[in-house]
């Protein structure tokens, strides 16, 4: 197994069950033992660290290093570092963007943004696009700050789209409720919703006053 | 060792396979009457053993076998110190020597590990090591070799006793020169003395008074002159490697011939090889060496033995036969946990006792035990029989390292009948009571955290099957040196197809550059013969000028291309690409054509002999660029090539003035014969202090050079008409091939084996093969040795007709999830996954042959299609949320 087996939903789940920290240990680059396993694990850990931090985590809490298997000394020195590093932020909703309970609720959030489809398409699709002589289905190279700034952007959607996914599964609700709520501008809350809508996981439960009431179709994303 | 009173009824050691005890003939009261001719009386024991094991009427008896070679391996005994009256060993208690030491440290030992003196049975606080005790002298013995191991098992010893210790332990260690010349060995001496704190003083100790507390006064001269007395706790003798009567018996019964020191006669170009065809021999018989070296030289061995016996090959194999295995699919999970102490490894760390009723109270546990060593004979044979017992299907053991112990454990699985995958392993030692020795609680605390992840992960295993696949009876050697060539003659010899690929135009190597081997042995005959051999060989294909383009495929079944445009499939791949000289900065060298390296001189020596015997003075110095903080390695051949070479110019030129400028001489084993011939003709050593490293100049168009000497202290200047730099040996290109061949290098981009003891020769990737240089700087004969030690662990591979894999690998796609995208495909980085059209359209198709498990694909899946075996989802989420949850 390689680090480029380290999932971002293992991660976040992880951190859902309670973890105060999570350490990632891999072979130094151009060193790896499976050949590329730990760019990949970089890629899909960068991306996990914006999606956590966006979740209201503290990033340090993630941290991606490297080593060789034969430094034994500086395995412990890396762990040592670490724990302190996490001690100093202190456990899990302190030091963090919110406390808990709220910060659990959101990083299960997160959890199903990192193990739902999209993320995971782009972020998989990452090495391919930005690879001379690859990428897109076009041939179009990207930098990688054009893949970054297209993975920042599906962050926040996907964060807003699996919140109010899982406040319509607690209870039907109407657009400026969730917005209110949830604290995205009603605009953007109605596309999230309509897109919602049209994917299938929401419909309408009736209208109260001038507004539509949606209510989750539960189905599985 | 006599440290301790054992029964009449005893076990040898701890680690005896098998571990039974057995009857001490002499201290047997019943036997004792027997031999005196009286009727034996007692048999206590034959009537206390419930089991009937008790055999009094057992007698040795004799076994005729016939076969077609003998491998002879019966080791060394240490020296004996009882005659030195300077250290008192028979008379001091807390003098002891380095084996008595080791039992000291040992949890079987007598004071079950606890490092305490003898005299009082207190700990010690402070501890000195005698080096050299029955090595290179030949005043009170004849050993005047080196015995290669010392230096480091002292190290080791005192590093242990440092970390051991409750209160701080001062511990010196007083040497001649230190030598770690081994793979990774300077590192470890750099630690002791740097990180460690550990005390190096050199100088041979003339005296050891006992004081009224039984505590030992050390006298020795430090380096400046000055008698100096300090008193230790406890003095250890780092005594020596000799052969034993016995192994001396041995070899005069097998008719071979036996060298001075009575070690068996090799030939540096023939080293497994005895003086009798058909006879070789391995480990300390041949000569004083440490473990991996041993190791190493028994599978040299047996390549020379199998290249005898190749017609032979399988005549006498008898097939390993396990029981059917039991489908526990349908079963309720039934969980044993084994917990083991591993002596006193884990046990005195952690609170094994503590875990194990921990274990009681996990998820599907129904069985809990406690192990000595849970690794021994008699507890994988109760492994089995539990299994058996309590109709276990799932088995934890938590102790050491999978990597070392897993396949053990598996195979106990399968002869009692259970798939070896439904087994795993907490490591509960390296990982725990080893790093975490200072905090006992913690250390208990994540032990039960380990324990409860292993059960955890255990409840979710399934039983897998190995991957067969046919394996193609060929191999490909990388470097046509003497290793490689060796390498290739061998496997060739033994009837296989060889594929050698060299990168120059010409076979050789740098043993092209060796006038002889430190035996004296010429090495261009030998070179001639070994390149004829080769190319006359039906077996082997050279192709010279070429490099590998592309290395693809898995164990038995490997494809080159290579850069030459030739292109062929092969079983195995033995890596001797050898390593190169390192650029100099330093010393005048490339300003001042009489600064040379030390081939230049041996090309003098060879072709130039007059100018030599027309020099005045002629300086060498050691350790140019080895040693080093960017190279912290010892570059192990340069001492005695060096000590070589200036035997030669002083047999040239009897009256030239020759300077060895050196840090530490290390001519270890039988090299050290060089060093003092060398010093008896009058060649002057000067040692050097890294922070004070000699000076060259050119002063009025000659050579200059300053250096302080070690005796007077002072600065002592020499005019040579040349300098010899003995400069370092490191890796060139190594990590372009690492990469083409997935494996791996250590920090100085060494080659890496998979374990230096273990499996001294082998990668971590299966197939794959290191020898030579590539490996570690290593002088002829064990360049020689190592490439038949890799030869024959090919051949293990080679002789069998299909490869079994490891089902730990990519193993299932949900074809139902499966949208055919490609992305997995895309990103294996070992073409192991293909898109195949099914009714259903596309889905993704494993190639699990090729597949290495590294899990890629499983964590990018976006439809979670993919899954790894053993390593699935469930089974990490499991495993995670065992410790988390707690």
């Amino acid at each position: 197994m390689c680090t480029g087996r380290v999932d971002p939903a293992l991660v976040a789940d992880a951190f859902v069950n309670g973890a105060d920290g999570v350490l990632v240990i891999g072979c130094y680059f151009g060193d790896c033992h499976y050949i590329t396993g730990n760019f990949m694990a970089k890629h899909k850990l960068d991306m996990a660290t914006e999606m956590l931090a966006y979740a209201g985590l503290n990033p340090t809490r993630l941290q991606f290093r490297n080593l060789s298997s034969a430094e034994g000394a500086r395995f412990a020195q890396h762990n040592t570092e670490f724990v302190e590093q996490i001690k100093e932020i202190g456990p899990l909703g302190t030091g963090d963007k919110i406390g808990m309970p709220k910060l659990k609720e959101q990083l299960g959030i997160a959890y199903k943004a990192l193990a739902g489809p999209k993320l995971r398409w782009v972020v998989g699709k990452k090495p391919v696009f930005t690879e001379a002589g690859k990428g897109n289905k076009y041939g179009e190279i990207f930098t990688e700050h054009e893949i970054n700034r297209t993975l920042s952007g599906i962050v926040i959607d996907e964060m807003a789209t699996h919140s109010i996914l899982a406040a319509l599964e607690k209870k039907p609700a109407a657009v400026k409720d969730l917005a209110k709520d949830l604290e995205i501008p009603a605009p953007e809350a109605l596309k999230y919703v309509l897109a919602l809508k049209r994917r299938g996981f929401v419909e309408m439960d009736g209208v109260e006053g001038t507004s539509p009431i949606y209510k989750s179709t539960g189905i599985e994303g | 060792m006599g440290m301790n009173k054992r029964k009449a009824v005893y076990v040898p050691f701890a680690q005896t396979v098998p571990l039974k005890y057995t009857i001490d003939r002499k201290a047997c009261l019943y036997f004792q009457a027997i031999d005196k001719g009286k009727k034996g009386k007692c048999k206590a024991c034959e009537k206390f053993c419930e089991n009937d094991a008790i055999n009094f009427d057992q007698t040795a008896t004799t076994v005729d076998l016939n076969v077609g070679s003998i491998i002879l391996a019966p080791g060394f005994q240490a020296f004996d110190p009882s005659k030195w009256d300077t250290y008192q060993y028979t008379n001091f208690k807390n003098v002891v020597t380095s084996m008595d030491f080791e039992r000291i440290l040992a949890a079987t030992g007598p004071t079950e590990g606890h490092l305490v003196r003898p005299s009082d049975k207190e700990q010690p606080k402070s501890i000195a090591w005698f080096q050299c005790v029955g090595s290179r002298d030949i005043n009170r013995c004849d050993n005047a070799y080196c015995s290669s191991v010392c230096c480091m098992y002292a190290v080791k010893e005192a590093m242990i006793a440092m970390e051991h210790a409750h209160d701080p332990l001062e511990a010196s260690i007083f040497f001649m020169d230190m030598r770690t010349y081994g793979k990774d060995f300077e590192k470890y001496y750099n630690r002791a003395k740097d990180d460690m704190g550990m005390r190096f003083i050199r100088c041979r100790v003339h005296s050891v008074i006992e004081n009224e507390d039984k505590s030992l006064k050390v006298c020795y001269v430090d380096e400046q002159g000055n008698i100096q007395n300090e008193d230790y706790d406890m003095v250890v003798l780092s005594v020596g490697l000799e052969s034993s009567a016995s192994a001396i018996e041995l070899g005069n019964k097998m008719g071979i011939e036996l060298d001075k020191y009575n070690f068996a006669k090799t030939s540096d170009l023939t080293p497994v090889a005895t003086s009798k065809p058909g006879i070789y021999v391995a480990g300390c018989f041949q000569g004083p060496k440490d473990i991996p070296y041993s190791v190493m030289e028994a599978s040299a061995a047996a390549a020379a033995a199998a290249r005898d016996l190749a017609s032979a090959r399988g005549q006498l194999q008898k097939i390993k036969e396990f029981p059917p295995e039991r489908d526990v699919s349908g079963e309720e999970t039934r969980m044993g946990v084994f917990v083991c102490n591993c002596g006193i490894n884990i046990g005195a760390v952690v609170d094994v006792h503590e875990v194990a009723e921990y274990a009681k109270t996990l998820p599907n546990v129904t069985y809990v035990q406690e192990n000595l060593f849970s690794c021994s004979q008699d507890a994988q044979d109760q492994l089995a029989e539990m299994i058996r017992e309590h109709n276990l299907n799932r088995v934890v053991v938590a102790a050491c390292s999978p990597r070392t112990h897993e396949p053990l454990f598996q195979e106990t699985m399968s002869n009692a009948g259970i798939n070896k995958h439904l087994f795993e392993m907490a490591n509960i030692r390296d990982q725990d009571s080893w790093v975490h020795s200072a905090d006992h609680d913690a250390a208990t605390q994540k032990a039960k955290d380990l324990v409860a992840m292993g059960v955890a992960k255990a409840n979710l295993r399934v039983a897998l099957q190995p991957i067969e696949v046919p394996c193609t009876k060929s191999s490909m050697v990388l470097g046509g040196g003497p290793a490689g060539m060796t390498a290739a003659l061998n496997i060739a010899d033994q009837g296989f197809k060889v594929y050698l690929v060299e990168k120059k135009d010409v076979l050789g190597g740098h043993g092209r550059k060796l006038r002889k081997a430190f035996s004296g042995e010429p090495v261009k005959p030998y070179l001639d013969d070994l390149i004829k051999r080769v190319n006359d060989h039906e077996n082997i294909e050279v192709h010279l000028g070429a490099e590998p383009k592309m290395v693809s495929g898995f164990v038995g079944n490997f494809h080159t291309d290579l850069t030459t445009g030739a292109s062929f499939d092969h079983g195995t791949v033995i890596v001797a690409v050898g390593a190169d000289s390192t650029k100099v900065k330093e010393y005048l060298y490339g300003e001042n054509p009489n600064v040379m390296k030390w081939w230049d001189l041996d090309k003098k020596i060879e072709e130039d002999p007059d100018s030599i015997k027309q020099a005045k003075c002629a300086v060498a110095i050691h350790c140019v660029g080895s040693r080093e903080p960017d190279r912290p390695y010892c570059s192990k051949i340069c001492c005695a090539h060096a000590i070589e070479s200036a035997i030669d110019l002083k047999e040239l030129n009897p009256d030239l003035d020759v300077y060895m400028l050196y840090r530490d001489i290390r001519t270890y084993g039988r090299l050290e014969e060089l060093y003092q011939k060398a010093r008896s003709m009058g060649i002057l050593f000067v040692r050097y202090d890294p922070d004070n490293k000699p000076k060259v100049e050119e002063v009025g168009g000659k050579l200059q050079v300053t250096v302080t000497d070690h005796v007077l202290g002072r600065p002592i200047v020499m005019s040579p008409d040349f300098i010899t730099l003995y400069t370092a040996i490191a890796p060139k290109g190594t990590e372009e091939l690492a990469n083409m061949l997935k494996v791996t290098l250590n920090q100085e981009k060494f080659f890496l084996e998979a374990h230096m003891k273990l499996r001294p020769v082998e990668f971590s990737t299966d197939g794959m093969f290191v020898c030579g240089i590539a490996h570690y700087p290593k002088p002829l004969d064990e360049c020689i040795a190592q490439a038949q030690a890799a030869a024959s662990r090919a051949v293990t591979v080679l002789s069998k007709d299909k490869v079994v894999i490891e089902p730990i690998v990519a193993g299932f796609v949900d074809k139902e999830a499966c949208r055919g995208c490609g992305l997995c495909v895309a990103l294996c980085p070992y073409g192991a996954i293909d898109i195949e059209e099914t009714p259903e359209g596309r889905k993704a198709k494993l190639i699990s042959a090729s597949c290495k498990g590294c899990g890629i694909c499983a964590a990018t899946c976006y439809r979670h299609a993919i899954s790894i075996n053993a390593f699935n989802d469930t089974q990490i989420e499991a495993q995670m949320h065992a410790f988390l949850n707690k």
